[in-house]
């Protein structure tokens, strides 16, 4: 038997091998031209179609930049549904798991490499996609033209990929098919917890510790007031369908935070629990 | 070291949806035997298979592999462990080096002997031509070939293997059969369940038979076939027997039963070679014109059927 250390540090090894292998998955399948035509048209829209059309861009670059950012949610779910989706139900699904479980590896060290690599190749959709943009504001606006608060937005962005990842993968632990787990995903964030916002906001409850009511947080930054306050959320909010008012930033945070982390663990739990039957 | 390679105490798996697949099974491996596994479909075999590989949790009951408890230590108990699950589905992403390589770095294999080893259990497995080919563009053969190459990558100590043959044509088993032949003759433990009797006579020392998660049977294969009551003589006379010449071959105290076979005749005795010879000349003195009087061996065929019974086949 390995010592305690020796034990930690090959379960540590085992899940960067799984983590390269899953990342080679996603990069080699794809799914992956996809998110990234995805991540390079969305924003090139709000560049081509004023210079075709002949018309300004916004007066400002903040508010450039909040309207390109607002469909980036769309990519956030897309991206995760898409990388996460097959990442336990796939291994049951497709019977590679008759060959990798049998091995001697923890489950945890595969089950938490696919998650990471999930998670790293969503981040990099939205690195591709800040980075669009981000070049988008310097060609129009010029050196200065990045807001401050793009940083601050970049990172909510990763928060809610993390958020968006977890739950796709605790639907891909919980359910047998691919299909129906990364489905599930997209409607999930796409109709299911955006018509609870509304029906809890008709109902006048705060929908606080709805995930994708927080995410409104990722274009709001850009907005000085009254966006961190509450109340009836920055000048995007119309276009970003999700809510009719503003989370507020700490709680919308840690509502993110909450739902990658726990989402992530129960996830765990069931898919090394799971028989290959 | 253990002189037990592989275990099981009283284990039992009951399904979820009530399928009761294994009563209290309890088999010992000793390290260096070849053990045949079988039984009819749904007997159990490969539910005992998936816990031995961690890939079912037994309802009760404990399974080990080399002394260490398979479900509470995995990674320690599979260590020592090649195995080959059921048509397992192969990541049709990776080259056949790639995913060797995945499964021998999981195994902390160097990167020098995982190279090595690469080439040498694809040229076993003749699939050295499509070492760094895609693994989506194989065919079924070739999938359970590199299956099979996976299981062997770590020279293992002990090979577990569920119906290793299958989709293999005739020269792919051939060559199956010839590598657990050298793994036996490298004192290494092999544990395989196969629909195939044939095979697993030609391939292992021993078998269990399992009946509706129970051995029935647990032996030797040369004493079950010593064992067996009943071996046969087919027959064959120059012309068609009477209904009389038959009442009088039927009737010889040596011969405890005799089937019609076509245009011949099969006799079941006792097996013993002189009893054999003691047929023919009580046949030959009852005047009839013997052409042909050919003994069968009795086979693992005969002894399967006479201890699970006709109906049922090998799952």
């Amino acid at each position: 038997m390995l010592s305690l250390g020796a034990d930690i540090r090959e379960d540590l090894t085992h899940t960067i091998i799984n983590v390269r292998y899953e990342l080679r998955k996603h990069f080699r399948r794809k799914r992956i031209i996809l998110a990234i035509a995805l991540a390079l048209i969305i924003p090139m829209m709000f560049y081509i179609i004023p210079k075709v059309r002949n018309v300004d861009f916004a007066s400002t670059s903040i508010s450039f930049m909040s309207n390109s950012l607002a469909f980036v949610s769309y990519l956030i779910i897309i991206s995760a549904a898409m990388f996460a989706g097959d990442a336990v139900s796939g291994e049951f699904e497709k019977r590679t798991a008759l060959i990798s479980l049998s091995t001697p590896q923890r489950r945890s060290s595969i089950f938490i490499g696919k998650y990471v690599a999930a998670l790293l190749a969503v981040y990099a959709i939205i690195a591709f996609y800040f980075a669009i943009v981000c070049i988008e504001v310097l060609g129009v606006y010029g050196l200065g033209g990045i807001p401050e608060a793009t940083g601050k937005s970049f990172l909510l962005c990763l928060l809610y990929a993390s958020a968006a990842v977890s739950m796709t993968f605790f639907f891909s632990s919980i359910l047998k098919g691919v299909m129906t787990s990364t489905l599930l995903s997209f409607f999930t964030f796409l109709m299911i917890l955006p018509i609870v916002t509304v029906l809890l906001q008709v109902g006048n409850v705060d929908p606080w510790f709805i995930v994708t009511y927080s995410a409104g947080l990722m274009t709001d930054v850009f907005v000085q007031e009254p966006a961190f306050s509450g109340g009836e959320g920055g000048r995007n909010r119309a276009m970003n369908a999700f809510t009719q008012s503003t989370p507020n930033f700490t709680v919308g945070v840690e509502v993110m935070a909450a739902y990658a982390i726990i989402m992530f663990i129960i996830a765990i739990l069931i898919a090394v629990r799971k028989d290959v039957e | 070291m253990e002189e037990i390679a592989i275990e099981t105490r009283n284990l039992s798996k009951q399904y979820s949806q009530g399928v009761l697949a294994l009563k209290d099974l309890s088999i010992k491996i000793k390290r260096g035997q070849c053990v045949g596994y079988l039984g009819p479909n749904g007997s159990g075999k490969t539910t005992t298979i998936k816990i031995l590989t961690n890939l079912l949790k037994p309802t009760s009951g404990q399974a080990f592999i080399n002394g260490i408890d398979v479900n509470q230590f995995p990674k320690e108990a599979l260590r020592p462990v090649g195995s080959l699950v059921e048509v397992p589905g192969i990541y049709e992403y990776l080259t056949s080096h790639e995913m060797l390589s995945y499964f021998g770095k999981i195994r902390q294999m160097s990167s020098k002997d995982l190279d090595r080893r690469i080439k040498e259990v694809l040229a076993l497995v003749k699939l050295s031509e499509v070492e760094h080919k895609k693994i989506g563009s194989f065919s079924t053969g070739m999938l359970r070939r590199l299956a099979i190459a996976q299981a062997l990558l770590h020279d293992p100590e002990i090979l577990i293997m569920d119906e290793p043959v299958i989709g293999l044509d005739p020269k792919g088993m051939k060559d199956v059969r010839d590598i657990i032949h050298k793994m036996l003759q490298e004192g290494k433990t092999v544990f395989l369940s196969s629909h195939l009797l044939n095979e697993v006579a030609e391939t292992c020392n021993d078998v269990i038979l399992l009946d509706k998660g129970v051995v029935v049977s647990s032996d030797s294969v040369a004493h079950l076939i010593s064992t067996k009551k009943g071996s046969k003589i087919d027959v064959s006379f120059l012309r068609t027997l009477t209904e009389e010449q038959c009442k009088r071959i039927s009737s010889l105290d040596t011969i405890t039963g005799v089937e019609p076979l076509g245009d011949q005749i099969r006799i079941i005795y006792d097996g013993k070679p002189e009893t054999s010879s003691k047929i023919l000349a009580q046949i030959v003195g009852l005047g009839v014109d013997v052409v042909s009087f050919a003994p069968q061996k009795v086979t693992l065929e005969d002894v399967y059927v006479s201890v699970m019974g006709d109906e049922k086949g090998v799952g």
